[in-house]
């Protein structure tokens, strides 16, 4: 499975899961986060995201 | 001459009475349970003068004297000055103890120097990395340490096991010679001395990086497959890491992972035990593990609290604190702040999980090694429910009691289970 992951943390994001606390509903697609979006974890911007194979 | 066959040296400490594990003790603190008074500081307010340690009896920090100390307590601000890296920056706050026990470490780095190399120590300790290494690493010390007591059927898990799994984790990662094992946990321990001021501090920092400096040499003329052959060759834009910033770092690992990873079981270990409905719940289904790992963290955190620097004047929470101050954040406050985490002294693996606790902090600093951690902690509970049945505790013996203010964790956790 591919998963869009932090590479300063290693936080993963989960679509399903979205980030609410951060007003990202679940089921919200990767791109359509703003890029103004920080990591939750490390506070990385969203470009310090890769695509990886977990 | 033959480099790959050139025993590496690992020096003794020139005083060989000299016990580092009795100063060590000394330096976590005595306050049984630091709570109540994180409790009533943090009902008055989020920012207080001083430092963490003089809420309690405090210990001699010498390098850190006479400097002019904030505690900040609760989540929010916490979260505030962790994610703030411009304002509260880590090189003045650690280059003094922490930097002159490891040297220069990504804790005593700042903004671009230390995302640089931040990534390429991440990069070797993302989640999809250390998974593997359940298998092939931690496995087999969690299977040889549990082999020699469980047809007793009773044991300390602290003296038994949790105390030693995760430093045998970092000794097959470097592939020490066990005979050198305990050398190098004493040098790993006494080098953490610098901060204390005491000589045998910088004695231990240098043999130890001695020692790293012939592994690098050894694993960069024949790689295998390890962690060190990794870190010693991996290059970022055509660039290898720096010897020094390497050294450092493998400086750090009995610290910041083995200490770190043997209070966090074994605060696991005790919150299960003490609720035996909660063990009970988890051994019937593993899919519980994760939540249990966390809450465990939230509810006593090995990493009490962790100190940034005001590159600024800032204010927080109305209190106005000067450029040069060190701010001391309270990590354990996040973790029990009543406005987060409802009934926050309690343990409850079913609490709401829509906060997230921040034992491995938070910010460009998190933790590196969360994922192994888990991965570490994950591995020990399954063998824990897998072989020692009807685990439950000892009740001729004391319950375990997590004791101390700055690293915390119970001195044993005395069992009873049906003998394999
Ligand atoms: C339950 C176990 C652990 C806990 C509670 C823990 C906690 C922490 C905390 C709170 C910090 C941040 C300190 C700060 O920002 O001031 C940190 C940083 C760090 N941890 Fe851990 N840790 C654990 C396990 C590990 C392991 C297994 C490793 C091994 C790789 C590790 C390596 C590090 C490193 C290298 C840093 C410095 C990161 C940086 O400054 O960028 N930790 N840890
Ligand atoms: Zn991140």
């Amino acid at each position: 499975m591919k998963q869009w992951m932090c590479l300063n943390c290693g936080w993963a994001y989960d679509e399903a899961v979205g980030d609410p606390s951060a007003g990202i509903a679940p089921g919200t697609r990767w791109e359509d986060i703003p890029d103004t979006w920080r990591c939750p974890d490390c506070g990385a911007a969203k470009s310090e995201f890769d695509m990886v194979e977990v | 001459m033959s480099v790959m066959t050139a025993p590496l040296k690992l020096e003794d400490l020139e005083d060989r009475s000299f016990d580092p594990f009795m100063v060590e003790k000394l330096s976590h603190g005595s306050t049984a349970d630091p709570y109540p008074t994180i409790h009533a500081a943090m009902a008055k307010g989020p920012v207080h003068k001083g430092a963490y340690r003089d809420l309690f009896d405090a210990v001699p920090d010498v390098q850190m004297a006479g400097l002019n100390h904030y505690v900040v307590l609760g989540y929010d601000l916490i979260q505030q000055v962790l994610l703030d890296p411009q304002t509260f920056t880590n090189r003045e706050a650690f280059e003094h103890n922490l930097g002159r026990s490891f040297g220069h470490t990504v804790t005593v780095m700042d903004g671009e120097e230390h995302a640089r190399f931040r990534r390429i120590f991440q990069r070797a300790f993302l989640p999809q990395v250390v998974a593997k290494w359940g298998e092939t690493v931690v496995d087999p010390v969690v299977d040889r340490l549990m082999g020699a007591f469980i047809q007793r059927g009773e044991a300390d898990l602290v003296a038994d096991f949790t105390h030693h799994y995760p430093f045998q984790v970092i000794y097959r990662q470097l592939e020490l010679e066990p005979e050198q094992a305990p050398i190098f946990h004493k040098l790993a321990i006494a080098q953490l001395l610098s901060s204390i001021g005491a000589p045998q501090g910088q004695e231990a920092s240098r043999k130890l990086g001695d020692f790293f400096a012939g592994l690098l040499t050894l694993r960069r003329a024949q790689p295998g497959s390890d962690l060190v052959s990794h870190l010693a060759t991996v290059e970022v834009d055509g660039e290898r890491l720096p010897d020094d910033v390497l050294i450092a770092f493998l400086r750090q690992l009995m610290n910041a992972g083995g200490d770190t990873t043997y209070r966090g079981t074994s605060v696991l270990l005790t919150g299960l035990l003490t609720h035996p409905d909660q063990l009970a719940a988890v051994a019937a289904d593993r899919s519980l593990i994760p939540q249990a790992i966390d809450e465990a963290l939230r509810w006593e955190g090995p990493v009490a609290s962790t100190w940034r620097h005001a590159a600024r004047d800032v204010t927080l929470a109305g209190v106005d604190i000067p450029q040069g101050a060190i701010v001391n954040v309270v990590l354990a406050s996040a973790n029990r702040d009543p406005a987060k985490f409802p009934d926050p002294d309690r343990f409850d693996i079913f609490r709401d999980r829509s906060v997230r606790p921040l034992p491995f902090a938070t910010g460009p600093h998190v933790c590196i090694g969360q994922h192994l951690a888990k991965v570490e902690m994950t591995r020990a509970l399954n063998a824990v429910l897998d072989r020692l049945p009807n685990l439950r505790l000892d009740p001729d013996k004391p319950a375990p009691d997590i004791v101390g203010h700055i690293l915390r964790v119970p001195e044993h956790i005395h069992v009873r289970f049906d003998p394999a």
